[in-house]
């Protein structure tokens, strides 16, 4: 029988995203619904605290200089299994989750086009180390037809969509029929939010500190002052006018450890004390996040985000398109940029044919919109008959998860029976069916209800 | 936390060649700046759980230890088990994303077969931009030696004394 709780992890390479389902009917006492933990999904040695932190015990950190860190993951993939499981051991533990994996089912996610090798290592340590009693593994925008994103126009999820995910090791676009990912359409950016926060880092340590060994501050740094500019060269132009006075620059005041205070963007007419020490944040604030628009300002020989989606667009079935165009959603934290959705608005305005709308649905937390949606998959009556149990995987070893999860591997190419078909129903509904017409306005922002942490 | 002017540390290059880079020389240069984006630590030394002093940051040679494995969370319930071998496998054996890659044969698969190696995004169909390696602002012309773009005279004086052909090799 399926255990009544399942541990979501959204399995993110920076951060793991948390929870325990209990089933449709079951009580979160503990947690209210949909909640999760943000757990660093790193080892993180602080010289300041002569002490290493592993994943959730990030949060006792005391001095944020000079941290290292060790990521299990590696360009987006699931490489260092030491790292993992030690950061995983605490998620289970009475400090986190606390649960006894081996009578519990888990949902996981896992990176978009995972390598077999890998996917076999997950297996291996889902049911020999850990004896979940089953599981089931997808990509995050394998969830979000379950979650809310997508739902405020209706009950259910259109059946063509795009997610643009936007994490920390890359940017993917991913195209979505009837629940089924098109992998032949889905097309990867390799800017995510590390190589924003490295940038950064460079950016600032050549023009003004040396801060290449502070990833953590640097991270915040971005956080709290990078926006997504709509006039690249207008807002140059101010930056240049007048430095250090103008209506871009932002003071950030980096932070004093032996006082315990925390970097921030300093208050008009603030007060700095002796002490302080400011980072000018002018160009940086917008010439960091343009990389997700312009790969090729560091000499990245990809397309932008925009153009990325309508060549991700551009092949899927033609007749389908429309749809697409109306139902683009966006998750994952490097979407969070102020300005984000307005440049991605109309830079995807001007590539969407003249037939069709364009539409974009944002999540009100785009870091944890995989995980809501995963907890409402994991509620879905259907969900325990997308698990592999552990009882299959000692019968056939990682055959049964191979056979079960839908990955790239078994992907149909376009022209499939499969999507045929739902080219035909699509013709005759009225959801999502793509209007022949302009009509005006031609963007419509949704805001999904998303749950805050 | 003392950071330090960045600028004053920086190493001066008397050295001059004159001719003009050549392309593929940018190209690695470029290449090599991408990787150190990809970075987790601008230095590089791994860690044990050896928390005392600079013990705690050993060489690359060092035989691996398993940090997993000498955890104690002061769980009751946490049961002292034995690690299947493909599991301790993993944990003792790290590889490296190529070497993965590599074995994984994904570059083997049939060319309709879509991969990670596929899946990039198309090459950029908008002719680059040209921005001052030095300030960010519109760089209107190319160092001679380095072809780096700069915008005024200032920057490129920033340039010539800081960063000029430190990326070169
Ligand atoms: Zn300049
Ligand atoms: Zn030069």
């Amino acid at each position: 029988m399926q255990p009544q709780t399942t541990v979501i992890l959204d399995n993110g390479a920076s951060s793991i995203k948390a929870g325990l389902a209990r089933g449709p009917e079951g009580d979160d006492d503990d947690q209210p619904k949909g909640n999760s933990r943000l757990v660093p999904n790193a080892i993180v040695r602080s010289k300041g605290d002569k002490t290493t932190y592993f994943g959730h015990q990030l949060e006792r950190c005391r001095d944020y200089s000079a941290l290292h860190y060790r990521l299990p993951f590696e360009k987006g993939y699931l490489v260092d299994w030491d790292a993992q499981k030690a950061v995983w051991d605490g998620v289970f533990s009475s400090e986190v989750l606390n649960v006894d994996t081996a009578e519990s089912s888990l949902l996981i996610t896992e990176p978009y086009f995972n390598l077999p090798n890998i996917q076999d290592v997950y297996d291996q340590f889902v049911f020999e180390e850990y004896e979940f009693h089953s599981y089931h593994r997808c990509t995050p925008a394998a969830t979000i037809p379950f979650g809310r994103l997508f739902q405020t126009g209706g009950p259910s999820p259109p059946e063509c969509l795009v997610v643009i995910d936007s994490g920390f090791s890359f940017t993917h676009v991913v195209p979505i029929i009837n629940n089924q990912i098109q992998w032949y359409a889905v097309k990867r950016l390799d800017v995510g939010g590390k190589l924003l926060t490295n940038q950064l880092k460079e950016l600032v340590s050549y023009r003004q500190w040396n801060m290449m060994d502070e990833t953590y501050i640097m991270n915040h740094a971005k956080e709290t002052c990078c926006y997504v500019s709509t006039r690249f060269f207008e807002d140059l132009e101010t930056c240049r006018s007048n430095p250090k006075k103008n209506s871009i620059v932002r003071e950030y005041v980096l932070p004093n450890f032996s006082i315990n205070s925390h970097g921030r963007v300093r208050l008009p007419n603030e007060e700095l004390s002796a002490t302080d020490q400011v980072l000018h944040m002018e160009n940086e604030r917008f010439t960091i996040p343009e990389l997700l628009f312009r790969p090729d300002d560091i000499g990245l020989e990809q397309s932008g985000l925009a153009a990325t989606v309508a060549a991700s667009i551009s092949l899927l079935p033609h007749d389908l398109r429309g749809m697409f165009w109306a139902n683009i959603g966006l998750i994952g934290g490097s979407t969070n940029f102020p300005g984000f959705y307005e440049r991605l608005s109309s830079e995807l305005l001007s590539l969407t044919p003249v037939e069709y709308d364009l539409q974009i649905y944002r999540s009100e937390d785009a870091m944890t919109e995989a995980y809501r949606s995963a907890f409402a998959f994991a509620n879905d009556p259907a969900f325990p008959t997308h698990v592999v149990t552990r009882e299959e995987y000692l019968e056939v070893g990682s055959n049964a998860s191979r056979r079960k999860f839908p990955g790239w591997q078994s992907s149909s190419a376009p022209g499939d029976a499969e999507i045929s078909k739902i080219t035909q129903e699509s013709m005759t509904e009225d959801r999502g069916q793509p209007s022949r017409k302009p009509s005006r306005p031609r963007v419509r922002t949704i805001t999904a209800p998303g749950r805050r942490r | 936390m003392a950071p330090k002017r960045a600028r004053e540390q920086a190493p001066r290059h008397v050295n001059a060649t004159k001719q003009t880079l050549a392309p593929d020389i940018i190209t690695k240069r470029t290449k090599r700046h991408l990787e150190e984006l990809e970075r987790s630590n601008y230095t590089e030394p791994s860690i044990t759980l050896d928390d005392d002093g600079e013990g705690a940051i050993s060489g690359k040679n060092r035989v691996r230890q398993i940090v997993s494995d000498k955890r104690y969370l002061n769980d009751p319930n946490a049961k002292k088990k034995k690690s299947s071998m493909k599991v301790r496998t993993a944990l003792l054996y790290r590889k490296n994303l190529a070497t993965l890659i590599e074995e994984s044969r994904i570059a083997h698969l049939p060319c309709h077969v879509p991969t990670y190696l596929t899946a990039a995004a198309p090459p950029p169909h908008l002719p680059p931009r040209l921005l001052c390696s030095v300030c960010g602002y519109k760089g209107a012309y190319k160092c001679k030696k380095c072809a780096m773009p700069y915008c005024d005279m200032n920057c490129e004086s920033v340039h010539a004394e800081t960063r000029c052909e430190r990326r070169v090799i």
